[in-house]
């Protein structure tokens, strides 16, 4: 079942794991590919580069220390706010849905919404950078009016998966969502 | 490798699935209409792109519309029948009209264009910088283009020579030009020095089950005559100034009856004052298009001013309406009625004034035909079912032609705009394409997703609406409003 091939938006492999807890739960994980230490090493030479050039011109030391402060602190930054390795979705019904970010680092956050305060969740559209991509995001229900959506809560937003993994995903979430 | 085969083999049960009616009808094109102008701005141009766009829908090719960003309208959304309207986050420059650089629009043109599988690319209006834009890009992509003016021009100042001039660049390699009158074909063709065979005339339409006749609105002591236009130098208002004091001079029971606004309200507001006419002339300001048959209905004559016109929707609405009809003589206006309905006049206060006269002395005597024959009459000249049939006809023809290569573009541009400005633009045209083949490296085109198609035979919206997917696509149009800012 996880064996086919899913790519995010910008073409990059992903894969994306189901996993069945009981016929009411069920968890989707969405791994991207962990950081290369290729891309790691054109960051660090293009940026000790530069420092080499600024350090040669002026004579500077203080360039050349700055450099490797800069791409030590960048790195773990990188690794601890930005990259994320696995985005999970816990969907249980009748409870509620978990959403977790685990990051490089090994950090993780997760946010539970309660499936009272759940309308649906849904496929849209929206316009990305230059570009226009499908996401899955979960309708929040407004307290004052049923009809009506109070926010919009987007799933997998550092993977951005396309839409052939979304449809999966939505399909087997609107199969829980219905039984409750 | 595995996704695109099956992504093959999705679409190959998707077109089995209801190939039927696509056959049967001949070729459908996927279309997408682009300009600066819809709603929620109101005006000629917008209504006619979204009525022409729902009788496409109709006959079975699917529409989607891209404009600018209205506000907080932004994105994209649904209208009736699953016409999608992209909302694309563009910097609006002058007067609801984009700026321009010929590059920045590219990224977001193509990903849609490439998205939705457009076949025909459709823009609309010469004052739309962005219709421009997607001309370019699209040829650059090796679309297929038609071209809508709605306006007509001046050849004298320097605006007009500059504007002329950026058109025949951009109409230059364009497939083919649709103009709604055939004064405005002459004086578009003439702009843009264009070949008059690649100019195809289709007017506009009004929904004529809008503006039915109702004479029992009528007040029959008096006469009423009714003008609907914007209160603006190009309408005329000074000539309606003009003849207001002396057709009230000469007949005691003329009443006026003026919907609109703008900048020379103030004239008629003089007049009035002058000549103590204020229980005789009623300024309405500005009028609702769901109102202007309420104040139609209520006159005997419909009068029209205006200085230059391409093609008068006002005076089709009037007529339909069953009022008798005096205008200008004025560009494409004596094309638009029958002779026998319309009363034309020179663009002077002595000639309307004589005109209205006679038609005033024919319906106190009561030879004018009825309202509900006038309303037959005119009901079935200017039907949009009529104008998508005759689009479908242009882009048939279309969609057979060849975009021009690269080369052979750029030999015309330097051929056709002149040394100069050819030379410049062809420049342009040699880095849109080197920006379109980065953009096809950065992002390549297998990894666009292709769209959900809303409209057209196999839409979504067409099919029962007992399908899950339809629901939840409904209630995801519905909560897009506020999506992109958390993205």
């Amino acid at each position: 079942m996880e064996d086919e091939a899913f790519t995010d938006i910008n073409g990059k492999a992903i894969s994306l794991d189901c996993q069945d807890h009981s016929s009411f739960c069920r968890e989707f994980t969405v791994s991207s590919p962990k950081v290369s230490i290729g891309k790691v090493m054109g960051y660090t030479c293009s940026v000790w580069l530069i420092a080499y050039s600024v350090f040669f011109f002026t004579q500077n030391t203080a360039v050349l220390s700055s450099a490797i402060v800069v791409t030590l602190v960048g790195m773990m930054l990188h690794i601890h706010f930005v990259k994320v390795d696995h985005e999970s979705l816990l969907v249980i019904g009748s409870l509620g849905i978990q959403v977790s970010y685990s990051y490089a680092s090994g950090r993780e956050t997760t946010t539970f919404i309660e499936m009272s305060k759940i309308k649906d969740i849904v496929i849209n559209e929206a316009i990305y950078m230059h570009q226009i991509i499908y996401y899955l995001c979960v309708l929040l229900k407004d307290p004052s009016n049923s009809d009506g959506v109070s926010s919009v809560v987007p799933l997998f937003q550092s993977s951005k998966p396309r839409l052939n993994c979304l449809v999966k995903v939505y399909k087997s979430c609107q199969e829980i969502l219905s039984k409750c | 490798m595995g996704q695109r085969r099956r992504g093959a083999a999705l679409n190959a049960s998707s077109q089995t699935k209801c190939g039927t009616p696509a056959e049967v009808s001949g070729r459908k094109h996927n279309i997408c209409m682009v300009s600066d102008f819809f709603y929620p701005n109101m005006g000629g141009v917008e209504s006619h792109i979204y009525q022409l766009s729902q009788c496409l829908i109709e006959k079975g090719h699917k529409v989607i519309i891209i404009t600018h960003a209205y506000g907080r309208r932004k994105g994209i959304r649904y209208l009736t029948n699953g016409l999608k309207v992209y909302y694309l986050p563009l910097q609006v420059m002058y007067n609801q009209s984009t700026a321009t650089t010929c590059f920045h629009s590219l990224p977001l043109l193509r990903c849609v264009f490439i998205r939705e599988r457009i076949t025909v690319v459709h823009a609309h209006s010469s004052f739309s910088a962005m219709a421009h834009d997607a001309l370019f890009h699209a040829k650059t992509m090796g679309l297929n283009t038609v071209f809508t003016d709605h306006s007509l021009f001046g050849f004298a100042d320097v605006s007009s020579v500059l504007t002329n001039k950026l058109l025949t660049v951009s109409l230059c390699d364009t497939n083919h030009i649709v103009c709604v009158s055939y004064t405005s074909k002459e004086n578009t063709v003439l702009r843009a020095t264009l070949n008059p065979e690649i100019v195809s005339v289709i007017p506009n339409a009004v929904d004529p089950t809008d503006f039915t006749p109702d004479p029992s609105q009528r007040q029959d002591d008096r006469i009423t005559i009714v003008v609907i236009s914007r209160l603006v130098y190009r309408k005329g208002i000074d000539l309606l100034g003009g003849i207001i004091p002396e057709l009230c001079l000469k007949h005691p029971d003329l009443h006026f009856l003026i919907g609109g606004e703008g900048p020379k309200r103030i004239v008629l507001e003089e007049v009035r004052e002058k000549y103590q006419l204020h229980d005789r002339v009623r300024l309405l300001g500005a009028l609702e298009h769901k109102d202007v048959r309420g104040v139609l209905v209520q006159g005997h004559i419909f009068l029209n001013t205006s200085l230059t016109e391409a093609f008068c929707m006002a005076i089709v609405e009037g007529a339909s309406c069953g009022l008798q009809v005096v205008s200008t003589r004025v560009g494409g206006i004596p094309e638009v009625l029958p002779e026998d309905l319309i009363t034309l006049c020179e663009p002077t206060v002595r000639s309307l004034c004589a005109g209205l006269e006679a038609v005033i002395v024919r319906q106190r005597s009561g030879s004018v035909p009825s309202p509900a024959s006038i309303h037959a009459r005119v009901r079935n000249l200017y039907t949009w079912r009529n104008v998508a049939e005759r689009t479908e006809k242009v882009y048939e023809r279309v969609a057979g032609e060849e975009v021009l290569p690269l080369d052979r573009r750029l030999r015309r541009l330097r051929a056709h705009c002149g040394p100069v400005a050819g030379s410049i633009f062809a420049f342009v045209a040699v880095l849109d394409f080197l920006f379109l083949l980065l953009l096809q490296w950065l992002v390549p085109d297998q990894v666009m997703d292709v769209a959900v198609d809303a409209t057209g035979p196999c839409g979504l919206w067409t099919q029962t609406p007992n399908s899950k997917e339809e629901i939840h696509a409904a209630s995801a149009m519905r909560g897009s409003s506020g999506t992109q800012s958390s993205l």
